[in-house]
């Protein structure tokens, strides 16, 4: 037995000691070991993958520049002694490097390195002023900004000095700001790494002697946007109109407990205020000032909101809705129809002629995961399903007979060219516009609902663009494209007719259109997403300003749950659009939504449906503004989950709001005060 | 006696025990943006783990083609949606914790790792586009996360399969009807070769040789004026979807899904020299690594079929228990075949295991919706 042990043990320590000869790592040489080229120029390595001896390893390794497609190097692998001569070609400016990597089959055998690669931005070219003004005045600050560009034409973000010749006459400070001291000439310089550019102006004696302020109203709500006017007036009274002007404000919260009293004033002299109280404007130039004072009183517009009818859908995550009048022998009768999200493949229809009582008439499954999308057209009589997770990939839509929406017919399923599913469709005048794959849309004609075919398509062309859902009003498409923004596409709008003197008249973008048609897509306007959240999109004329906003929700979302809100983009001047207010609950992800007059109906995932008042001029936070009319929070505890509201999509129908809850299933509710909302 | 006849048993007991083994494989569920770890004991296959993956809580990102690195360390997740493109993932065996992403192309889909360059080459299936342009095989460093390059193949390329010497890459274009190999050294397409069956291939197309053609002429991929009537693609009927090379790395094995076939190809010769006439909708194959068997995933037929690679004969053909048939993965040991089938609609996805000593299906175990990309990672005692 002590013999067995024995060679056990001796055994064991020999394979230990054989298992670990002192193996001398692999390790790269390069020659040079940096390099520093320019854009545009060829430069050589000569790179050696040595033994643990100093001999050539005769182990072959792969050779390649980072970041992707910043060089071009060549040979991309050694030869079998493990040397390689890499050429390479730099095409980006920056810290590159070429890495390499010998071949191995085990990871720890591998050995890599690399040389870091300098390639110098190019150098600059030029710096310029961006409308610089050459005539202020003594005792006003102007501020000067600047551009750079390199000799690639690149814009650049180098800080650029500027500078007065004549310091007593004006002089910078650190933030680009020009304080005119007294009159007098000057030169302003910009520069930045050696190139320059110069301005003269005329600093000249302030004529200012007196300043005046008024707004048409000593009184607001929270959220209405109040114009002040400043008139900055000389000696004899008449005013100097191109003297700069300040606002500011300070206030006092009427809650009085040291809580800020919060507004906000632009430079056009235009004030909403946050918080009620106590608010002083003042606009001053050239050491003259005007003040005038109001009182903001809160906005009260709070409703109570009633249950009307609810529906519950407990076997599966619900998605869009429609609510529509029956047609035929069901003319008085209303409908509604939900789909569902990762699940069977199924939409419901609903009879909700007596909300209090709605359920389901119907159901049609198609092969799909996800029914994201329900639409209805116009007359009542189709109905459109988007697919996507079709088992055999092939996704599209379905078009069905809803004349008797108790038993819906299939009438065909569209999926050419549609395999990477239908997120999103919309029913406009017989054609249906569809999302493709989240690339373009497609529009088919649907004439004949048994069949269609397609007439057109609208993609964008930048770089990685891509589409998620599209509106039609008045033969305009609304398309909302993540980080490319709001698309407006005419595809048949009716040309704006001068007689018309409906509020229609105020959608600047009618009087463009008549370019266009369903097969003829053609672009009218839009405007980028900086953040690149871009979900929806509703255009809005605002029924008590007649400016034309389209609302822009986002959808996007993180590790703490849904985020986003709507963006109110003022498109009044269609070639000049600006965002100048965002409603944005912060605990809570945006999705869908609807205009109904001056009203925003929001849908608000986690957070709720929220209604909110958008009458007026719209400006700053809506959300800070005490413009929330309502929030409801559709908890169900027999929902698909349980007390854990989920709002997907909404619409105003018949003086009710209907909205879908992905966790429970379909609501109606009411707003439960008649009174009318303020309005400016 | 009886002590001789306790002992005996005690070590059968303790023999049976060693001679037990547990196998490994990670499954994705595209429809339920899930990855379930299935642990089959020889007996049953049990739901380990359902690992929740992608980042957008109310979209389904579609983890598609996964990969096992391997040394086991890690497994690669590819996500088919983005906005628009898709993504890699890596993760950690074991643990599953994310480690790190990179965004690719358009649908990234299957992918392998070379045993010689450590790179991972992956294919950007794009299957959501029109069909029109040419897609890329991304080769990527797994160990940084970094995409090094792309490679320009086919329209629609799928089954990203290397050698066993890890030296050449092989994948499908399935609207090309063409076979695709990378040199996975230089990263350069080195061959092309349609994959129709042997007499038709010989009488209609010639295998291309990449490096004596011109392309500079070709307008690949930059028709955007589609047709706006009935799309008509006017591609090879084979639309091959998967490629599997045989453990001696002489041959390949290239899934023809449109045609119902399978081609054998010779890698020396460049060319097909068998087609096995098979049920409905192949899709995806695995050989057996003693070479012995083929298996294939009928997709359209909800079949699995085992294929004898010495005599050419389909030995044994199993029913999956669901439509829509999707990948195999065969355990290292030749003996289990692992195949996931989708599902149509709310029904679960599933792995079904049989057994390619007796022919015979042993286990399944359900996961989320449509089970596609499969990957087999370890055997343990």
């Amino acid at each position: 037995m002590k013999k067995l042990i024995a060679i056990v043990l001796i055994t064991i320590s020999l394979s230990l000691a054989q298992d670990a000869p002192e193996e001398k790592k692999l390790q790269f040489v390069f020659e040079p070991d940096s390099l520093s080229l320019n854009i545009g120029e060829t430069g050589t390595v000569n790179i050696k993958l040595l033994d643990g001896d100093g001999n050539l390893s005769n182990n072959p390794f792969y050779v390649y520049g980072r970041p992707r497609r910043t060089l071009e190097s060549s040979p991309r692998i050694s030869d079998s002694t493990g040397v390689a001569t890499v050429t390479i070609k730099v095409y980006k400016p920056g810290k590159l490097s070429l890495a390499v990597r010998s071949i191995s089959e085990k990871r720890s055998d591998r050995v890599m390195g690399g040389i870091p690669i300098h390639v110098p931005l190019p150098p600059l070219d030029r710096v310029a002023f961006i409308d610089p003004a050459s005539k202020v005045y003594v005792g006003t600050s102007v501020k000067y900004t600047t551009e750079v560009f390199d000799q690639a034409n690149l814009k650049r973000t180098e800080k650029v000095t500027l500078s007065s010749s004549n310091n007593d006459v004006a002089t910078f400070d650190s933030f680009e700001n020009l304080m005119v001291k007294k009159s007098g000439k000057t030169t302003l310089t910009a520069s930045v790494e050696g190139i320059s550019e110069s301005v003269n102006i005329k600093a000249l004696k302030n004529p200012v002697r007196k300043m005046t302020l008024s707004a048409d109203k000593d009184e607001i709500r929270t959220g209405d946007v109040l114009v002040f006017s400043a008139k900055a007036m000389n000696r004899s009274g008449r005013t100097v109109e191109d003297v700069p002007v300040v606002f500011s404000y300070t206030g006092k919260a009427e809650y009085g407990i040291g809580l800020p009293a919060s507004a906000l004033i632009n430079q056009d002299g235009k004030f909403v205020a946050e918080t009620a109280g106590i608010f002083t404007v003042m606009a001053q130039s050239g050491g003259y000032s005007a003040r005038k004072t109001v009182k903001v009183v809160p906005r009260n517009v709070k409703k109570k909101i009633t249950v009307v009818g609810h529906g519950t859908v407990k076997d599966y995550n619900t998605s869009d809705l429609w609510v529509w009048p029956g047609i035929g022998k069901h003319v008085g009768k209303d409908f509604a129809a939900t789909g569902t999200w990762g699940a069977n493949g199924e939409a419901y229809f609903w009879d909700v002629t007596d909300p209090a009582k709605m359920h389901i008439i119907d159901t049609v499954t198609v092969d799909a995961r996800t029914v994201n999308d329900v639409k209805v057209s116009e007359d009542g009589r189709v109905a459109v399903i988007t697919r996507e997770g079709a088992s055999n990939r092939k996704n599209g839509f379905v078009i069905l007979d809803i004349e008797d929406p108790y038993d819906v017919k299939i009438t065909y399923e569209f999926n050419d060219d549609m395999t990477g599913g239908v997120h999103n469709v919309f029913i406009y005048d017989n054609h249906v516009y569809a999302v493709n794959n989240g690339r373009k849309y497609d529009i088919i004609n649907i004439e004949d609902p048994s069949n269609p075919f397609r007439v057109g398509r609208y993609e964008l062309d930048t770089p990685g663009h891509g589409v998620h859902d599209v509106w039609v009003k008045d033969g305009l498409a609304y398309s909302s494209n993540w980080a490319d923004g709001v698309h407006v596409v005419d595809v048949g709008g009716v040309k704006f007719n001068e007689a018309n003197r409906s509020k229609l008249q105020f959608n600047p973008f009618l009087a463009m259109a008549g370019q266009g048609s369903p097969g003829n897509p053609v672009k009218l306007g839009g405007m980028s997403d900086p953040n690149g959240h871009n979900h929806a999109a509703f255009p809005f004329i605002s029924q008590s300003t007649d400016k034309f906003y389209i609302i822009a929700g986002d959808e996007w979302g993180n590790q703490f749950g849904m985020a986003g809100g709507f963006h109110f983009l003022d498109f009044t001047d269609p070639k000049n659009p600006k965002e100048t207010a965002v409603y944005q609950v912060p605990e809570a992800g945006s999705h869908n939504h609807w205009v109904h007059g001056d009203t925003l109906l929001a849908s608000y995932y986690q957070g709720g449906l929220r209604i909110v008042d958008i009458s007026g001029e719209l400006m700053g936070d809506i959300y800070a503004q005490g413009r929330e009319i309502a929030f409801f929070m559709s908890s169900d505890p027999d929902g698909f989950m349980a007390n854990r509201p989920n709002v997907w999509g909404t619409m105003p129908y018949k003086g009710l709001i209907y909205f879908s809850d992905m966790n429970n299933g379909l609501w109606a509710i009411k707003l439960e005060d008649d009174a009318p909302m303020g309005t400016n | 006696m009886r002590r001789i006849i306790y002992l005996m048993l005690i070590i059968a007991i303790g023999m049976s025990g060693l001679l037990a083994k547990d196998y490994y494989l990670y499954v994705a569920a595209e429809s339920e943006d899930e990855v379930a770890l299935i642990r089959f004991d020889g007996k049953t296959a049990h739901v380990e783990k359902r690992i929740p993956v992608g980042v957008w809580p109310l979209e389904i990102e579609g983890p598609h083609g996964l990969s096992v690195s391997p040394d086991g360390e890690y497994w690669y997740l590819s996500m088919a949606h983005g906005m628009p493109y898709g993504h890699l993932y890596k993760y950690k065996t074991g643990s599953d914790e994310m480690v790190d992403r990179v965004e690719l192309g358009l649908f990234p889909a299957t992918m392998g790792i070379s045993n010689a360059t450590g790179l991972l080459y992956i294919v950007n299936f794009n299957l959501h586009g029109s069909h029109s342009e040419s897609s890329t095989v991304s080769i990527v460093d797994p160990d940084e996360m970094i995409e090094i390059d792309r490679v320009e193949t086919g329209i629609m390329p799928h089954g990203s399969r290397l050698l066993n010497n890890g030296l050449k890459h092989y994948s499908v274009a399935m609207m090309s009807g063409t076979l695709y190999e990378i040199d996975a050294m230089s990263m350069e397409v080195t061959r092309t070769l349609s994959t129709e069956p042997k007499m038709k291939s010989m009488s209609n197309h010639m295998s291309h040789n990449m490096k004596k053609m011109d392309h500079s002429k070709m307008n690949m991929g930059s028709n955007k004026k589609d047709s706006m009537a009935k799309m008509n693609h006017k591609m090879p009927p084979e639309k091959p979807t998967w490629v599997y090379p045989h453990p001696k790395d002489d041959r390949l094995y290239v899934v023809n899904n449109g045609t119902h076939n399978v081609v054998e190809v010779d890698v020396k010769k460049w060319a097909v020299t068998r087609t096995f006439k098979t049920d409905k909708g192949p899709y995806n194959c695995e050989v057996t690594n003693d070479g012995k068997y083929l298996v294939i995933t009928y997709k359209s037929a909800a079949k699995t079929g085992v294929w004898d690679l010495s005599t050419g004969k389909e030995i044994a053909k199993f029913n999956n228990t669901r439509k829509v048939t999707h990948g195999v993965s065969i355990s290292p040991d030749s003996r289990y075949a692992f195949v996931s089938v989708e599902g149509v609609g709310k029904e679960p996805g599933a792995v079904e295991v049989f057994d390619l000593k007796t022919l015979k299906p042993v286990a399944i175990a359900e996961i989320g919706k449509q089970a596609g990309g499969i990957a087999f990672w370890k055997m343990a005692d």
